[in-house]
């Protein structure tokens, strides 16, 4: 910053006097706009450490070592005696990484899947006329109104009678590969999309797979992938149904061995701390990566 | 397009069809055959008639859940409230401002768990809030939150507001940006200050915003389970203080097996779910006529 200041002083000095007028005036302008911008910045700023808190205090915490107080008068927030020795007790203790490995299989196959089975489901509620499909519709909306705590009783019975696949990610799976909502959302989507555009590529002999295939997803882009973020980050959230289904430890997926972790290490907050930061910093990271798409697929759901 | 019955649509909707029948249509019709019976998942169902109704309207804990989750509903004007706040705060061309946008996002995709157990340690004995607290010189000895039966439910609302308000004010902000700037510019003119300006303009322009997060969160309230589970650690709290309708479906049916009476209690939940959808659908229309 300085440095570019003075490289610009030192230029000034062979220019005509307006043009370093103009200059000092803008820069006054700018400054003066600083000033009124800083109270926002205070403001701003205030509002994200109440937002990010609980986590840095997690972060914080993970760090310390076995002579930093968890609880002092005045907290001490930074450790003295900073340490990774938690990180290693708790991936010594739990298997924090097939943990891993398990909630991205299961989000990855989740997200690919319900993308394209709702994808295929929107094509013709948007864009093809035929006999039950309102009525089909319909009953799809109506599906939206009941919560899906309601139907965990059945469906574990199905699990253990039916499917026989209690306690295995396919449990996880499965239920959640397709989502009215989603059907909803893409199908907003392809009504968007022009119909002639569709007719002349029939007209060109497109099949109806190559019309759903090479035109209309291509063109939905956006909106799919809006759909997916956010089905991916559902998906890896999701916790009632998946604890209700794994409970060997080497098959759990994060949020369920993240409850595990509470009971295991009950009192340890040190290694509870270790633990979420280690699940949390993941999906941040992939939150940043994808955040435009993110906040784009909530806009538009909203404007239906 | 034609009219003719062909195969091509059943096809594309056969995948989605098949999996919604097995996973939400077949268990809601399972769950209210199970209602009308004694079923503890292990032996076969036997049919009791209403008794489990009876029995449901008969329980005090069913009641007292069912007004913790009505409780639970304060969460969703404030959430509007604080969430439109934070949109129009961040409605604004400043550096770094999508830094800022991100960073009150993170709670939304932090996950239930992790989020609940960070705020449990928060308001343990030992936690930070008691020792800022006692810094201060507020308190003189650690308050036991969460041991505290009346404190549970106001925590856990407090938790699901501060996670969702990023989230909300980022459907908020949406709609922000597309009301058009010569509304503002002739509100200024008409002698308008800024709390005005957004008074009569903001607030009006994000009718389907509100609409719509009033809808989402007020059933996710209904819904609350994650928080509870984490924050009492399974027990609902002590004299069942955080007991949610869902979290009671949830002890009733998976912890002690009376699968017949949690379906019950589901078909009630489902009963109020719908009055309440019924309930928004009404507003939406009442709101489409206006517009």
């Amino acid at each position: 910053m300085s440095a570019l200041g003075v490289a610009e002083s030192a230029g000034s000095a062979a220019e005509p006097a307006a043009v370093v007028d103009a200059r000092a005036a803008k820069r006054r302008r700018q400054r003066r706009q600083l000033l009124g911008n800083a109270a926002w910045y205070a403001v701003l700023t205030l509002l994200a450490l109440i937002t990010v808190f609980p986590f840095l205090w997690m972060l914080l915490t993970s760090l310390k070592g076995p002579l930093d107080p968890i609880a002092s008068v005045p907290p001490q927030l930074i450790p003295a005696h900073p340490t990774l020795a938690n990180y290693e007790k708790v991936l010594a203790s739990l298997p924090i990484l097939k943990f891993f490995f398990n909630s991205i299989t299961v989000a990855v196959v989740v997200c690919v899947l319900n993308v394209l089975v709702s994808a295929m489901a929107a094509y013709p509620l948007a864009k093809m006329r035929f006999f039950g499909r309102d009525a089909i519709f319909y009953l799809l909306l109506a599906t939206l109104i009941v919560p899906a705590q309601l139907t965990y009783i059945p469906s574990f019975v199905l699990a253990v009678n039916t499917f026989h696949y209690y306690d295995t990610l396919p449990a996880v799976i499965l239920p959640s590969l397709a989502s009215a909502f989603n059907i909803f959302l893409m199908r907003q989507a392809f009504r968007g999309v022009p119909n002639d555009l569709i007719d002349a590529a029939r007209v060109d002999g497109a099949g109806e797979w190559r019309v759903w295939w090479q035109i209309l997803l291509p063109i939905v882009r956006p909106s799919m992938a809006a759909v997916a973020i956010f089905t991916f980050v559902t998906s890896w959230n999701d916790f009632l149904w998946p604890s209700l289904m794994l409970h060997t430890r080497e098959g759990m997926t994060l949020p369920v061995g993240l409850a595990a972790l509470q009971g295991f290490f009950s009192s340890d907050f040190r290694s509870i701390a270790a633990g979420v930061t280690m699940t949390v910093i993941p999906i941040l990271l992939f939150f940043i990566v994808v955040q435009r798409h993110f906040v784009r697929g909530l806009a538009g759901a909203v404007k239906g | 397009m034609t009219n003719k019955l062909r195969a091509a649509p059943y096809i594309f909707l056969l995948p989605a069809v098949a999996l919604i029948a097995v996973f939400v249509v077949y268990p809601i019709l399972a769950v209210v055959y199970y209602s009308f019976t004694d079923y503890d998942i292990i032996t076969p169902p036997v049919w009791v008639g209403f008794a489990n109704f009876v029995h449901v309207f008969q329980d005090e804990t069913f009641w007292l859940a069912l007004t913790h989750s009505v409780i639970y509903l304060v969460a969703t004007p404030i959430l509007i409230g604080l969430s439109m706040t934070l949109a129009i705060v961040v409605n604004r061309k400043l550096r770094g401002i999508h830094l800022y946008r991100a960073l009150y996002f993170v709670p939304a995709v932090s996950g239930s768990i992790a989020i609940g157990l960070s705020w449990r340690w928060l308001f343990d004995r030992n936690g930070i809030i008691n020792s800022i607290l006692q810094t201060v010189g507020l308190i003189h000895e650690p308050i036991q939150w969460l041991a505290t039966p009346s404190l549970i439910l106001p925590i856990a609302i407090m938790l699901t507001i501060w996670a969702g308000v990023g989230y909300y004010s980022v459907i908020f902000l949406a709609g922000l940006q597309n009301i058009p700037e010569e509304l503002y510019d002739a509100a200024r003119i008409d002698g308008c200050n800024d709390v005005q300006k957004h008074w009569y303009i903001s607030i009006p322009g994000l009718r389907p915003q509100i609409v719509f997060v009033f809808v989402i969160s007020s059933l996710a309230a209904l819904k609350v389970f994650d928080e509870i589970y984490v924050l009492t650690q399974r027990t609902g709290g002590i004299l069942d203080s955080g007991v949610t309708m869902v979290f009671y479906l949830w002890r009733q049916a998976f912890q002690l097996h009376h699968a017949g009476y949690a379906s019950a209690i589901a078909i009630v939940l489902l009963a109020i779910t719908l009055v309440f959808s019924i309930v928004n659908v009404r507003i939406l229309e009442r709101q489409d006529a206006e517009a």
